[in-house]
């Protein structure tokens, strides 16, 4: 059924990470107890006056200019009217007629292509609160009312569900590098609507339907190719694909209608008069040029092409900024990119698992694990001062003793087992206990071996390295 | 005022108007409008619109926590609450 087009275009709203909300100085928290953080700014009350918040403006322009907007010099806010009493005061404040950023481009991975996607702008404005609707009542909670929500509107130019999820994926990587955004889907701190339309190829968009609660990146090209195949079917059939909002449903696998009465919206925009309009000058320009970080993407290609990852690994240290700031530290100090990959991938990421630590929490104050002890355990490995299992034990012990890996392994002794000659002696040791063994070896039976192995890393407490006894095993009896 | 763009006007303000109450204010809003339409005399092709009449420089706000304690006299005002939420009836 490829006769039609597709055109999908994806609105993102992200939960800017700022302490307070954008109007007055409320926190900006999730989970907290209904209305703990309300004041009678973000409540609505008479006679009261917004404030804008910097911090929220600064993290806005930096995702504009990471996303290559063009970054407005004299930015506006507008109330955009509508009753509904997720916001109490019968208006949104928002930015209407000169957003902080328009145009623009990002570049993200699909398959293994590097496709694009154009902004149609974005804007800052307040979230609204939550309600619960309950037998004949609804209960509102407005500690959401007022927080920092910034949109993202692409161009409708992505042709399947998978490149809007894949862009998401790489949106919110991105948005996560740049410190704008936590990218918790679950949480709300990124919510993601969707408008699909399909037409005869060569004639333009179609008639478009909103698609909403994409709440998991996962919805999303479920939710679009399920609504791809509905547009399809209407239209084959001769119908007319009506202009609507719809809701994923995803215990059933279906967009259902919204049925709200159809009126065209007038939100009424006019400019909001008790917030004067935001006028950056250079000195700002330039220190949202200073804040800018390199982007996943760039990143992983350079960690492929300079330090000989495999796009795998490159993929998964690049998943985390601090992640990826923490494996770049240590290949900094010494540590050899491959061996440092491999133990972050491995032992490393099953110990923050075991102690309930994140891989964000690599490299912070609170985590045991530095850069620095890591690539000090890595080194005396490749320097053949410990082998493989005794670093494993090292790094648990980092973990729950919080210490450093080279103290550790000297108060246990764990030290490889002496220069090949003490362990020379040993193996010779236990081969002349072992005899009848020895005449197995010789006979071609490889069994007594392992058992030959065992004993001397007893005989060593383990800090034998066992490739060092296997082969002086295979030269004491040949 | 046409009746249509009268009942669409009152949809969108949340009002629901009598169809007496609907002829009468038909009338009175468009002696309203017709009003106000005077300002549609004035001249303004070459005028960028004036939002503010005041404005010299950006007003931001640091991004710190203020201590308000008050969150539950504000709850206490709405005419009903319940466990701090407000209560209001149900609008799914």
């Amino acid at each position: 059924m490829a006769e039609y087009e597709t055109f999908i275009g994806l609105e993102i709203h992200i939960q800017l990470l700022t302490e307070t909300k954008i109007f007055c100085g409320c926190k900006s928290k999730f989970g907290d107890e209904p209305n703990s953080n309300v004041c009678p700014v973000c409540l609505g009350y008479p006679g009261v006056l917004p404030a804008l918040n910097e911090e929220a403006v600064r993290l806005s322009y930096i995702v504009c200019r990471a996303m290559n907007c063009r970054l407005s010099e004299n930015a506006m806010f507008e109330r955009k009217n509508y009753f509904y009493p997720d916001l109490t005061k019968n208006y949104q404040i928002t930015q209407f007629s000169n957003p902080f950023g328009r145009g623009g481009a990002f570049e993200y991975e699909s398959g293994d292509e590097i496709k694009k996607i154009n902004f149609h702008e974005i804007h800052l404005e307040e979230d609204a609160g939550k309600m619960i609707h309950q037998g004949g009542k609804s209960l509102c909670d407005y500690n959401r009312a007022g927080t920092c929500l910034l949109e993202i509107v692409t161009e409708p130019e992505f042709k399947t569900g998978q490149e809007a999820e894949d862009f998401l994926q790489a949106f919110r990587r991105t948005v996560r590098h740049l410190g704008v955004c936590d990218g918790n889907m679950e949480e709300g701190s990124l919510r993601c609507d969707a408008n699909i339309s399909i037409n005869t190829p060569g004639m333009g968009l179609g008639r478009k339907v909103e698609v909403k609660n994409l709440n998991s990146s996962r919805f999303v090209k479920k939710a679009l190719g399920y609504e791809r195949k509905r547009q399809e079917k209407v239209i084959s059939s001769g119908g007319i694909i009506v202009q609507e909002t719809r809701l994923w449903d995803e215990d059933r696998s279906v967009t259902r209608s919204m049925r709200s009465k159809e009126q065209a919206h007038d939100y009424r925009y006019f400019p909001e008069p008790d917030l004067p309009p935001f006028r950056p000058d250079k000195n700002f320009f330039a220190m949202i040029e200073n804040s800018l970080v390199e982007l996943p993407l760039t990143r992983r290609q350079r960690l492929v092409e300079c330090l000989k990852l495999t796009p795998d690994q490159a993929d998964y240290i690049c998943e985390e900024k601090a992640l990826a700031d923490f494996f770049e530290k240590t290949v900094g100090l010494g540590a050899d990119p491959q061996l440092s990959v491999k133990w972050l991938m491995g032992n490393a990421a099953k110990e923050l698992n075991r102690t309930g630590f994140q891989k964000a929490d690599l490299g912070s104050e609170g985590c045991p694990l530095s850069a620095e002890r890591l690539t000090e355990l890595l080194m005396m490995l490749a320097d053949n001062k410990i082998h493989g299992k005794i670093a494993a034990k090292t790094l648990t012990a980092v973990f729950d003793e919080n210490k450093n890996p080279a103290a550790i392994i000297k108060e246990n002794g764990w030290e490889n087992a002496a220069d090949d000659g003490d362990l020379k002696v040993i193996v010779q040791k236990i081969l002349d206990e072992n005899p009848k063994a020895v005449e197995q070896i010789k006979g071609g039976d490889e069994k007594p071996r392992g058992f030959i192995v065992g004993k001397v890393m007893a005989a060593t407490k383990g800090t034998a390295n066992p490739q060092s006894v296997q082969s002086l095993i295979m030269k004491l009896t040949s | 005022m046409e009746q249509d763009d009268l009942i669409i006007t009152a949809a969108q303000a949340q009002l629901e108007l009598s169809a007496e109450e609907e002829g009468r204010l038909a009338a009175a809003v468009t002696e309203m409008l017709d009003y106000f339409s005077k300002m549609s005399e004035v001249d303004v092709d070459n005028l960028a619109p004036t939002t503010h009449a005041l404005v010299t420089d950006n007003a931001l706000r640091t991004d710190t926590p203020n201590q308000n304690n008050n969150q539950k006299e504000l709850v206490d005002r709405a005419p009903d609450n319940e466990n701090n939420f407000i209560v209001i009836p149900n609008v799914l």
